[in-house]
């Protein structure tokens, strides 16, 4: 399983505006309604419901949404960079700027994990952090995001 | 004079030991052979003496170690404890004994003995590594570890002098375990016994009697040394006698307990110098070069063998991890309580004597060496240390008389620190006054808190940890923090199903309907919670980060990995993992 089996190259934003916490999550969420056929609101009640649990901000600015939502029938990601770091209520407390999202069949509770602990993995090398903080547009965020899941670079 | 300035010698030296880190037990042993008869020439082969030296600053040391034992601790811990005080000793020394046999072609019985004398890990050694390495080892194993060195030193030298008992007068194996049974029975009991008499006995008489300040210490230390030789004339393990003497005593709301702990502080130190000092002293390292193979040979394999397998033997029934059993085995310290045994036939007049001594000598100083010098790294790389959650704090406290529950602390501010920032110290912090360059002001009139104040505060102690936040200078997150408590932050006040719900986890049954993750932690730790205690849910761990003043968890992590970050041991398995592997086995079969 490659991190970019989990996103496809439309579900990559280079520069995502926006000002809070909420309206990340609903941007990237609505941006996923149509691949998985679903209401946009239904997955963002159940993102939200997951970080009610507790903030998803796993500190040094990444944060990894996630949540097991019925009706999805395999696991899908989306990835922003966002324009202006913002609040998260993060781990460490520094604002957020990079946003990993995931959305899981609700019956595939082991690869949901599986898939969550990879790309928290992934994104804990500070290299492939900086440079997907430095690529502005899709089509090079989706080749980093490529060549940092590769086996030699993990 | 001249002991005085070894002393010295010894604690100026400490100095730079920490910043080497090297082994400081093994620097003052370094400056007792350095000064002996190889090095400086002062000559000193009064074995006797040396023996009765030890025996004092061991006792001293036991009590103290008993002192600083809690009821909580012993309560969670005290099964393994014992079983690998006992048990465990047995089992090391047995093995190591066959390592002795075929390293020096000594006779079994020589080897065994052999075995016995390097059979306990060191209290002193164990102690001093695991507080004053600079890291916080997970509290259960901390506390396994510390029981298990305070009360396996009577095991050791019981099967000692039993050994040496035995190759005197030439008894036959059958006597042999005859006697190991009833003695070891009737040494324990009356030292249990005798103990927990004494404990009682020096709360009442520390509680009652109107002694002078300075005093009070002395004789409470008096009284526990006095208990260590009565037990001893009366054929009990005095040193089992001190050790749990020491434990009522801290328990049982003994008077003045803090100033008694800074004097025992200061006692064990000048307990472990002493000892480890006239050890120096008494070997005659040239000596060592005759048995330097054979020994490091077993010492090696003690450390590699015997101590892994009796451990893990002895944990078994105990639930421990893999990674835990593994650093329980490598904390196997072995110190100057080996050395004291080592001893025991050379007075003894045995016709190994001098040989079992010097290579008793070599063992202690491997060990010092490849263990002491590697707790910390051993501790991270097994994932057992808790990371620190906040920086350091500047903090000083001051005993107040009358029972009030409160102390009066100071606390420096430092730049960074949260009070710093803004937040408001709460109100049961009691803040009285300011120190700012040198002029004192009342709290209400400072203002402002400014970097370098000195804040004096009436808390309650269980409130002091809330208050180190406040004051504590600013930390990055930790390297290997995710590792141990987890990718995510779980707040512990929301519902256990919403958790459940969110990842499919599948719950155990009987989990009543408004139960919330951390009263969920709470129950499965049967109450008392600590930072870096974990619960398995599923697939996934809670571990707790955070105790708030009530003592449940306040904040909680969630590991969706529980084994990451530490390494996978392929030994050591847990007595629940090998019934599973038989479970699958018969399965697969049938």
């Amino acid at each position: 399983m490659d991190l970019t089996d989990l996103i496809a190259p439309d579900a990559l934003v280079g520069s995502l505006k926006a000002v809070s916490k909420k309206q990340a999550i609903q941007d990237l969420a609505e941006r996923l309604a149509e691949r998985v056929g679903l209401p946009a609101r239904e997955i963002f009640d159940q993102l939200l419901q997951r970080e009610r649990l507790g903030s998803t901000g796993i500190g040094h600015g990444i944060a990894i949404p996630h949540a097991r939502i019925r009706g999805v029938d395999k696991i899908v990601g989306a990835f922003a960079r966002l324009e202006k770091p913002i609040d998260f209520d993060a781990i460490d407390d520094e604002p957020v700027d990079l946003i990993f999202l995931l959305l899981a069949p609700e019956d595939e509770g082991a690869d949901h994990l599986k898939a969550l602990a990879k790309v928290a993995r992934a994104l804990r090398d500070s290299d492939l952090a900086a440079k997907l903080r430095s690529s502005r547009d899709a089509a090079t965020l989706y080749a980093v995001l490529a060549a940092g899941s590769a086996p030699n670079a993990a | 004079m001249i002991g005085a300035a070894l002393v010295l010698v010894s604690v100026l030296t400490s100095t730079l030991a920490f910043r080497f880190g090297a082994p400081l037990l093994f620097i003052f042993l370094g400056v007792g052979m350095l000064a002996g008869e190889d090095g400086l020439g002062i000559y000193f082969d009064n074995a006797t003496a040396a023996y009765f030296i030890g025996s004092t600053a061991l006792a001293v040391i036991l009590f103290d170690s008993g002192l600083n034992t809690t009821w909580r601790s012993l309560r969670q811990v005290a099964g393994p404890s014992f079983v690998l005080a006992s048990v465990g000793v047995a089992l090391t020394a047995a093995l190591t004994g066959a390592a002795t046999h075929y390293a020096f072609g000594l006779p079994w019985l020589d080897a065994l003995l052999f075995g016995a004398i390097v059979g306990s890990t060191d209290a002193a050694a164990v102690f001093f590594l695991l507080r004053v390495g600079g890291i916080a080892i997970r509290d259960n194993v901390r506390s396994t570890l510390e029981i298990e060195s305070g009360s396996n030193d009577p095991m050791a030298i019981f099967l000692t002098l039993l050994l040496v008992q035995v190759i005197m007068i030439g008894g036959d194996a059958g006597d042999l375990s005859r006697e190991l049974l009833t003695g070891f029975v009737a040494q324990m009991g009356r030292g249990l016994l005798l103990g927990l008499a004494g404990g009682y006995l020096i709360v009442l008489m520390a509680n009652r009697l109107p002694l002078q300040g300075a005093l009070y210490p002395i004789a409470i230390l008096a009284a526990a040394l006095t208990l260590f030789g009565l037990t001893g004339i009366s054929e009990g393990s005095g040193f089992l006698a001190v050790y749990v003497a020491g434990i009522v005593a801290g328990n049982a709301g003994i008077g003045g307990l803090a100033g008694l702990r800074r004097f025992l502080d200061g006692m064990t130190w000048l307990a472990q110098i002493g000892m480890f000092l006239t050890f120096g002293l008494l070997t005659t390292p040239s000596q060592f070069i005759g048995v330097l193979l054979p020994a490091t040979g077993v010492a090696l394999a003690l450390i590699f063998v015997a101590r892994p397998l009796a451990v893990w033997l002895c944990l078994i029934p105990f639930g421990y991890r893999r990674n835990e059993t593994a650093f329980v085995s490598w904390v196997g310290l072995r110190g100057a309580v080996s050395i004291m045994l080592g001893i025991i036939p050379l007075t003894a007049g045995l016709e190994n004597g001098q040989l079992l001594f010097n290579a008793a000598c070599v063992v202690v100083l491997v060990s010092l060496l490849v263990q002491g010098w590697t707790i910390g790294p051993m501790a991270r790389w097994l994932g057992v240390a808790v990371p620190p959650r906040i920086g350091p704090v500047e903090r000083f406290g001051l005993e107040l008389p009358g029972t009030a529950d409160h102390e009066l602390i100071a606390y420096r501010v430092v730049a960074g620190s949260p009070v710093l920032q803004g937040s408001r110290l709460p109100r049961w912090a009691r803040p009285s006054l300011v120190i700012r360059e040198g002029r004192s002001m009342r709290f209400q009139y400072a203002g402002r808190l400014q970097v370098n104040d000195l804040v004096y505060m009436f808390v309650s102690p269980p409130f002091v940890r809330l208050l180190d936040r406040l004051f504590a200078s600013p930390k990055e997150l930790a390297e290997g923090d995710e590792d141990f408590y987890g990718k995510f932050v779980i707040d512990p006040s929301q519902p256990l199903p919403a958790l459940a719900e969110a990842y499919g986890l599948e719950l155990p049954a009987g989990i009543a309907d408004g139960l919330t993750i951390g009263g969920f932690i709470g129950d499965r730790l049967g109450g008392a919670v600590e930072v870096g205690d974990r619960v398995t849910l599923g697939a996934v761990a809670l571990i707790v980060r955070d105790v708030g003043a009530d003592g449940t968890a306040s904040e909680v992590g969630l590991a969706i990995e529980p084994e990451a970050g530490a390494p996978k041991l392929p030994l050591f398995l847990s007595g629940r993992e090998m019934w599973d592997a038989l479970k699958t086995r018969l399965r697969r079969k049938g």
